[in-house]
C-alpha cells in the first residue's frame, strides 16, 4: 500500500470502466463546462509532500499533477501518449537506447521556456529521489541532452516498462526548472494548467489557474491531450475523517470528496444534488507472506496457508455488500491486457480439512502464525480476523498482532518479527509496478529463481501482445509459490456535486477541463 | 504572595524539564519511523537510512535529546518533518483555531452548567433537578464523535446552518471561521457543561446548608441575593478548578472534535504528528501543551484569592 495521510488510498487501472461509464453518461453534460469559480474537493488528508518525486503517496500524485507535467501520460485505455515529449521515442532496434523530442514553446509557470537541460535535469533527480527512478538508475540507465528540444536516454538492459514508469503520477517523473531542484524542494514550479499558490498544513492547498498553459493540441483522452483550467482556484481540503467527507458532501460544502466508505454509498446515491460515483474494481486487498524465515519460508507450508483461505468470507467482513467486491483469481480484471486465470484454481479452495493434510504433509508443527494488520484501513483487519479463523480451523495456530499503519511499516522490514501482513494495492496500468513484493528486496524477500525466470521474460518482452501471456506465466508462479496472496477486487467511492461539470472519474482525480456550474 | 508564585514557577521548570525527558523518551520508543513513512510503501532499507540521516535520526537518543533540549532552551521547538516548517510555527497557525474554540466551548459550558447546576441544588429532589441531573449523566455519557455526528446531520446537511468541517476558506474573515466553529463549540459545550452541572450543584449544596446562609435569609434578603451573592461566591472554588481544568484540557486540543469537524487546532496536529511520527511536532507540542497546563493550574490558584479573601499564599 503507498502511503499517504497518512498513507494513502492507492489507485486502480479501473480507468477503463470508469471512461466506458462515463461514456455512458457519468459525465455531467455535453456542452463545455463554465469557466470561473472555485472547488472544493475534500482530501483524505494532508499530504505528506508536496515534492511529487520524493513519495509514491498517491495524495500528493492527485494534487500535485495538477502543477507538474511528465513527458508522458495515460490516455483513459492505460496507453501511453505525449505530455511534454512532442510524441512517442524513437526506441533503437536493442531497446537501449530511447529518444525523446520535446515540445517546443512549453512556458514554465515562472514563465521560463521548457529546454532539455531543464528535462535532463529533473529526470536525473528523479532517478535519484524516486523510487522508480532509483531502481532505473541501477539498472545503469543514463539520460542526457540531444539539443535543446530533445533527450536520450542510455539502457544497459531495454526496460519496456520505461515509458509507463515517466507516465506515472505518483513517484512523479515531474518535470520542473533546473534551477528549482534542490532537495527538499523550496519552490513548486511546473508546467502544468494550475500554479501553486498556497499551502496551509491541515487546511487547504490552494492552486490557481496558470493563464500561459501551453496546451496539447489534441482532444483530452483520460489524461492525455488538451488540459484546460477552467476554474480560477482548486482548493484541496483534509478532511481525514470519511464521514464528515460524507456529510461535507451532502450538505454541498465539498464539490468532490474522494475515498468514502462504501457504507455511504445508499445515502449519496439517494441525494439529488450529489453523484456517488462507484469505481469497479478500485484495487485489491493481499496478503504478504514471509519467506524468508518463520514457519512460512517453506513453499508448502504457504501452499497449505492458501487452500485454507476462503476469499467469499474474508471479502464479506471486510466490504460488507457484495456490490463492493467481486472475488476473482485472477490478477488483472476482464478487459485488461494482463488478465489471465493461470493459476487461478488455487485461489479461493477454503477447503480447511484439505490445508490441514497439506500443512502437516510440509512439517508443520505448532508454531503461531504471527498475523500483522492495522486499522488505518478498517478492511485489513476485518479480513485479518477472517483469516485468522479459516487458518485456525486448517489446524494453524495463529497470533493476530494489531499495530498502527507507522508500526507496521516499521515492523515488516524485519523478518524476525511477523509471518503474514494485510495491505492493499490499486490495479496499476504495469503488473512490475505492484505489489513490491514483485521486485527485490521487498518485505516477504520472495527471491527464486521461478520467480527470476518469469519476471525476467516478461521484463525483456516489449511488444504488448505478447507480454499477456508472459504476465500469465509471473501469475502461475506466484500461486504456486505464494509470496503473497490476492483477496479479491474491490470497488472505491468517490462522490461529486453535479455542480461539478466536465469532471471524467481518474484512478488520480483530476479537475482540469472541469467547471462549476454557477 | 511573591514567593509562593516564584515557587510555583521553579516548580513549573521542573515539571516541564521531566516532561521533556518522558515526551521524549516514549516518542523515540514506540515503533514506527517517520523515514519510511515519508517515502512510501516503494523505498528501500537504503532510502529510509540516507532520510533517517538526513533528518539526524540517525544519531545516538541521547545526542538527539540533548541537541533538541538544546533548541528548546534557545526557544526553539525544531523543524517538522513533514510540514518543512519550524514546530513553533505550526503550533501558532493552530492556536487561533484551538483558541477559539476553547472560548466558545467554555461560554457554552459555562453559560448551560452554571444555571442548571445552581437551579438543581435549589430545588433538590424536585423535577426541574431529577431532568438536570439526568442531563447531566446522558452529556457526562455521550461520545463526542457521536454527538458531532448527529449535530452535523442536523443542522449543517438537513438545515444548511452551519457548514460541516473545516475553518474556511483561503482568506476569509473572523466571523466566517467563528461560524465554523459554532457545531464543534456545541459539542464541546454540551458535553463539558455536565461536569460543571454536577459540581456546582454539589458545591451549592454544601453551601446552602451553612449557617451563614440561614442567618442571610432571615435578615429578609430576597432569595435570589442569598444564592447568587453569598452561596454561589462560596460555592465556586471547586466549579473555578474543573472550569480551569476544561479550559486546560480544551487548549491542549479536542483531538476527537477537532478530528471530526476537520479543524486544523492543536489536537488534530498532535494526532496526525503521532500517526506519522513526527516527532519534533509531537515533542513540541506535548511540551506546550503541557505547560499551557501547569500555567493554567497556577492561574486557577491565584484566582482563590480573588473570590476567597480567606485564602492566603
Amino acid at each position: 500500500m503507498s502511503s499517504g495521510r497518512s498513507f494513502p488510498v492507492l489507485r486502480p487501472l479501473t480507468f477503463v470502466v470508469l471512461a466506458v461509464l462515463t461514456m455512458l453518461g457519468s459525465r455531467s453534460a455535453d456542452a463545455a463546462p463554465p469557466k470561473g469559480g472555485v472547488a472544493n474537493l475534500a482530501m483524505i488528508g494532508e499530504p505528506q509532500s508536496l515534492d511529487p518525486m520524493s513519495t509514491t503517496a498517491d495524495l500528493t500524485a492527485t494534487i500535485m499533477q495538477h502543477v507538474y507535467e511528465s513527458l508522458y501520460t495515460f490516455d483513459s485505455q492505460w496507453n501511453i501518449r505525449p505530455m511534454l515529449a512532442d510524441k512517442l521515442p524513437k526506441i533503437s532496434a536493442d531497446g537501449l537506447t530511447v529518444d525523446i523530442p520535446l515540445r517546443k514553446g512549453v512556458k514554465f509557470h515562472n514563465g521560463k521556456e521548457m529546454k532539455s537541460d531543464d528535462v535532463v535535469a529533473s529526470l536525473k533527480r528523479w532517478m535519484e529521489v524516486a523510487p522508480r527512478g532509483k531502481a532505473l538508475a541501477k539498472n545503469g540507465a543514463t539520460v542526457e541532452a540531444k539539443g535543446p528540444l530533445a533527450i536520450e536516454f542510455k539502457l544497459k538492459t531495454p526496460v519496456p516498462s520505461l515509458l509507463a514508469h515517466l507516465a506515472m503520477p505518483s513517484g512523479f517523473a515531474a518535470i520542473m526548472p533546473k534551477e528549482t531542484l534542490v532537495t527538499p524542494l523550496k519552490d513548486y514550479i511546473g508546467t502544468g494548467p494550475y500554479k501553486f499558490k498556497e499551502r496551509k498544513p491541515d487546511q487547504y492547498v490552494v492552486l490557481v489557474r496558470n493563464t500561459a498553459y501551453s496546451a496539447r493540441s489534441e482532444a483530452a483522452n483520460g489524461y492525455a491531450g488538451k488540459r484546460e483550467a477552467l476554474l480560477d482556484e482548486l482548493h484541496f481540503v483534509p478532511v481525514p475523517n470519511a464521514n464528515t467527507r460524507v456529510e461535507g458532501s451532502l450538505s454541498g460544502q465539498y464539490d468532490f470528496a474522494d475515498v468514502l466508505p462504501v457504507e455511504s454509498f445508499s445515502r449519496l446515491d439517494k441525494q439529488e444534488k450529489v453523484e456517488a460515483l462507484l469505481t469497479k474494481p478500485f484495487g485489491f486487498p493481499y496478503v504478504v507472506l514471509n519467506t524468508k524465515s518463520g514457519p512460512l519460508a517453506k513453499k508448502e507450508v504457504r501452499q497449505a496457508i492458501l487452500a485454507a483461505l476462503n476469499m467469499n468470507e474474508m471479502m464479506t467482513a471486510g466490504f460488507g455488500d457484495p456490490k463492493f467486491f467481486s472475488v476473482e483469481g485472477n490478477h488483472y480484471p476482464k478487459g485488461s491486457l494482463y488478465y489471465s486465470m493461470a493459476g487461478a484454481d488455487h485461489y479461493n479452495v477454503g477447503d480447511p480439512k484439505k490445508a490441514a493434510a497439506m500443512a502437516a504433509a510440509a512439517g508443520y508443527k505448532d508454531t503461531p502464525i504471527r498475523i500483522m494488520t492495522s486499522k488505518q484501513y478498517e478492511f485489513h483487519y476485518r479480513i485479518a480476523l477472517v483469516m485468522a479463523e479459516d487458518l485456525k480451523k486448517a489446524g494453524f495456530k495463529t497470533d493476530i498482532q494489531v499495530v498502527d499503519w507507522a508500526t507496521l511499516v516499521q515492523r515488516r522490514a524485519d523478518p524476525a518479527l511477523w509471518d503474514m501482513f494485510t495491505t492493499h494495492s490499486p490495479f496499476l496500468p504495469e503488473p512490475t509496478l505492484t505489489p513490491p513484493q514483485l521486485g527485490d528486496d521487498a518485505p516477504g524477500w520472495w527471491k527464486t529463481p521461478a520467480k527470476d525466470e518469469a519476471l525476467k521474460a516478461f521484463n525483456a518482452e516489449s511488444d504488448l501482445k505478447k507480454r499477456g501471456p508472459l504476465w500469465g506465466k509471473v501469475q502461475e508462479v506466484v500461486y504456486d509459490e505464494v509470496p503473497y496472496i490476492k483477496v479479491a477486487n474491490f470497488n472505491g467511492l468517490t462522490a461529486r456535486s453535479k455542480k461539478l461539470e466536465g469532471y471524467t472519474p481518474m484512478p488520480w482525480p483530476s479537475f482540469w477541463n472541469t467547471g462549476i456550474k454557477k | 504572595m511573591i514567593k509562593y508564585v516564584a515557587r510555583r514557577v521553579l516548580g513549573m521548570a521542573a515539571v516541564l524539564f521531566i516532561v521533556a525527558i518522558l515526551v521524549f523518551m516514549i516518542t523515540r520508543l514506540a515503533p514506527g519511523d517517520p523515514a519510511a513513512i515519508m517515502l512510501g510503501d516503494q523505498a528501500t532499507a537504503d532510502d529510509i537510512a540516507s532520510l533517517r540521516a538526513v533528518y539526524g535520526l540517525n544519531k545516538p537518543i541521547a545526542t538527539q535529546f540533548f541537541l533538541w533540549l538544546g533548541q528548546v532552551l534557545h526557544g526553539n521547538l525544531g523543524q517538522s518533518i513533514f510540514l518543512q516548517r519550524p514546530v513553533t510555527q505550526a503550533l501558532w497557525e493552530r492556536a487561533e483555531p484551538t483558541g477559539l474554540l476553547t472560548l466558545l466551548s467554555l461560554s457554552i459550558a459555562l453559560l448551560i452548567g452554571l444555571p442548571c447546576g445552581i437551579t438543581s441544588a435549589v430545588f433538590r429532589g424536585k423535577w426541574i433537578d431529577q431532568v438536570f441531573t439526568g442531563v447531566a449523566m446522558v452529556g457526562a455519557s455521550i461520545p463526542s464523535f457521536w454527538f458531532g455526528l448527529i449535530l452535523m446531520q442536523i443542522f449543517a446537511v438537513g438545515l444548511g446552518w452551519f457548514p460541516v468541517a473545516g475553518y474556511g476558506d483561503p482568506g476569509v474573515g473572523l466571523m466566517v471561521r467563528v461560524h465554523h466553529l459554532i457545531l464543534p463549540s456545541t459539542v464541546l459545550g454540551v458535553l463539558n457543561s455536565a461536569l460543571i452541572i454536577r459540581f456546582t450543584r454539589a458545591s451549592m449544596l454544601d453551601v446552602l446548608g451553612d449557617d451563614y446562609i440561614r442567618t442571610a435569609r432571615a435578615t429578609g434578603l430576597p432569595e435570589y441575593r442569598v444564592i447568587l451573592k453569598h452561596a454561589l461566591r462560596n460555592a465556586l472554588i471547586p466549579v473555578l478548578t474543573v472550569i480551569g481544568l476544561t479550559a486546560a484540557l480544551l487548549l491542549g486540543g479536542a483531538v476527537v472534535t477537532e478530528t471530526v469537524f476537520g479543524l486544523p487546532g492543536i489536537g488534530n496536529l498532535v494526532v496526525s504528528a503521532v500517526l506519522r511520527r513526527d516527532y519534533p511536532v509531537i515533542q513540541g507540542a506535548l511540551l506546550v501543551i503541557a505547560a499551557m497546563y501547569v500555567m493554567v493550574n497556577l492561574a486557577i490558584d491565584l484566582a482563590y484569592l480573588v473570590i476567597d479573601p480567606r485564602v492566603k499564599y
